[in-house]
């Protein structure tokens, strides 16, 4: 009755995604690609020559990662507690919530680069230090991205309850409170995931994005934009991996945390 | 129908009325009433729409009847239900997918404040009553859909409940697994003298199983007949050919009206 998959499942989500990418990478350095996407290797330079400086300016390199995770993960965790606890509301006073909800998708709809220069605005008088302003409003952008998407599933989460589940609490003489922590809340955590799901990516784009429009120059993102100003192309890809690199980890530890929590209810 | 000592469940002139969505009044239940006694077996038996499922739901205070009057042991539905008089088995097995076999039958015993060490012996004695000893720290879904539906059993009796109240608990069941719980749920009820209330659908699990069968017919939903079930005790698989058996299962069928 115990499934013994998970080789099986992990063949499927770790070996075949890095196979295909060791091709790709193959194809890159042997000038395939180049063939294929009619470009040339000052535009799209060699994974070897994007190596090279990932290790030359390692610092400078790192220093911005830095930056760019810190506002990732602030925003991704702010914008998620929010968002859980606008659920919340929205559970307890469905009259209120419901109309809340609606409002905090909303922002979900607004493009991160309308957003972001009007939240730059905000905090402009918070700080006199340029790059304490900047990383407030960039961790706000991120927050406000992030908390529509778990507001929405938390909601779910919180209300879709298998048939006669609030019957049998009601049988027990259960409170809200007990209704809560022993059936809504538990029911709430696949749903979490799943907004983290959509989360993580959203936001490490989101805070990239951000950091264009910031007074202070940091982050990746900032130096993806800056370096394809100036005609850096490489100098920009080797920031582009970085930030392949950022998404990749965070969602990797996501599957992680994810594995860890929902093994035992997810074993049929 | 006086008033009796051993009447545990007291029905009187229960109706239910539905307004639907574009205001129309549907009845789902009309003038029902009925006794039942401590300790007693007793099936609702009807097809879908005779308002057997809500009669059930009207008893554990889970919906308020438009009309009529229900005691429970002279107490309202609502002050039994506080007082956790009612063990409810329903259609699902209805587990927390999160919690194990053992946590799931801790689940009412916590709500009530039992302490810890006390829910924990009182769990176990349930799953051993139950037949599910060994299962107990796995999770609702590693096990099949007839132990769900005794660990579901195991949790409603959890609570010491004087009353067990069973919606269609093994329709989602097969004939072997079902036929196999019958004679479980009746080895149960003798060693713990509950008074059980039982719906179904199924006209030979409601004579095999029961005391009293009553019989409802839809449209509106009522009270058609209560048959009286003689065979004797304990209740044996043989029992079902014999010609006593089958001529009850005739009596209940040709109870209905209007099906």
């Amino acid at each position: 009755m115990i499934k013994k998959r998970i080789s099986v499942d992990s063949a499927t989500s770790v070996v075949y995604p890095l196979a295909f990418g060791i091709i790709i990478v193959l194809m890159w350095q042997s000038g395939m690609l180049h063939k294929i996407l009619k470009t040339d290797e000052y535009i799209l330079p060699y994974p070897t020559r994007i190596f090279q400086i990932i290790s030359e300016n390692s610092d400078k390199i790192s220093q911005n990662a830095a930056s760019s995770v810190f506002v990732t993960v602030t925003g991704l965790v702010l914008g998620s507690i929010l968002g859980y606890l606008a659920a919340i509301g929205a559970t307890v006073s469905p009259r209120f919530g419901k109309g809340g909800l609606t409002v905090i998708s909303a922002f979900n709809a607004i493009p991160i680069v309308a957003m972001a220069p009007v939240i730059m605005n905000w905090t402009k008088d918070i700080s006199s230090k340029a790059e304490i302003r900047s990383t407030v409003a960039k961790i706000i952008v991120v927050t406000l991205m992030c908390m529509a998407s778990m507001s929405i599933n938390a909601h779910r989460g919180l209300n879709e309850l298998k048939p006669f589940s609030l019957d049998l609490m009601k049988s027990y003489a259960a409170d809200k409170k007990t209704v809560f922590l022993k059936l809504r809340l538990p029911n709430s955590i696949p749903y979490v995931f799943t907004a983290l799901k959509v989360s993580v990516p959203a936001s490490v784009i989101t805070a990239l994005v951000s950091e264009y429009f910031a007074e202070y120059r940091a982050g990746v993102g900032r130096q993806i934009r800056e370096n394809i100003l100036i005609a850096q192309y490489a100098t920009a890809w080797a920031y582009i991996a970085v930030a392949c690199l950022i998404g990749i980890i965070l969602f990797v530890l996501l599957l992680m945390a994810e594995s860890i929590f929902l093994r035992k209810r997810r074993s049929h | 129908m006086g008033e009796n000592k051993n009447t545990e469940i007291m029905l009187k002139d229960i109706g239910m009325i539905y307004r639907t969505n574009d205001n129309k009044d549907v009845t789902a239940l009309t003038s029902v009433n009925l006794d039942i006694q401590k300790g007693e077996f007793v099936s609702l038996v009807g097809p879908s729409g005779c308002g057997k499922t809500t009669l059930l739901r009207i008893i554990a205070d889970l919906i308020t009847p438009t009309s009529g009057e229900i005691k429970i042991a002279g107490e309202t539905p609502r002050e039994a239900r506080l007082k956790r008089r009612y063990g409810i088995v329903f259609q699902g097995a209805v587990l927390y997918e999160w919690r194990t076999v053992l946590k799931n039958i801790m689940l009412p015993l916590e709500i009530m404040n039992v302490p810890k060490d006390e829910q924990e012996e009182r769990a176990m004695k349930m799953l051993e009553l139950v037949g599910l000893t060994e299962f107990a720290n796995h999770y609702p879904n590693q096990l099949s859909g007839g132990m769900q539906q005794r660990v579901g059993i195991a949790r409603a009796l959890a609570i010491q409940p004087e009353i067990l109240l069973m919606d269609e608990p093994f329709s989602a069941l097969d004939e072997f697994t079902r036929e196999k719980l019958h004679v479980d749920l009746l080895k149960i009820w003798r060693k713990t003298n509950k008074t059980i209330i039982f719906v179904t659908h199924n006209i030979s699990e409601s004579v095999f199983l029961s005391d009293k069968v009553c019989v409802l017919s839809p449209h509106p939903g009522r009270l058609s007949a209560v048959v009286d079930i003689n065979l004797a005790r304990p209740r044996t698989m043989e029992m079902k050919t014999t010609q006593e058996f089958t001529n009850l299962v005739a009596k209940v069928r040709n109870s209905f009206e209007g099906v």
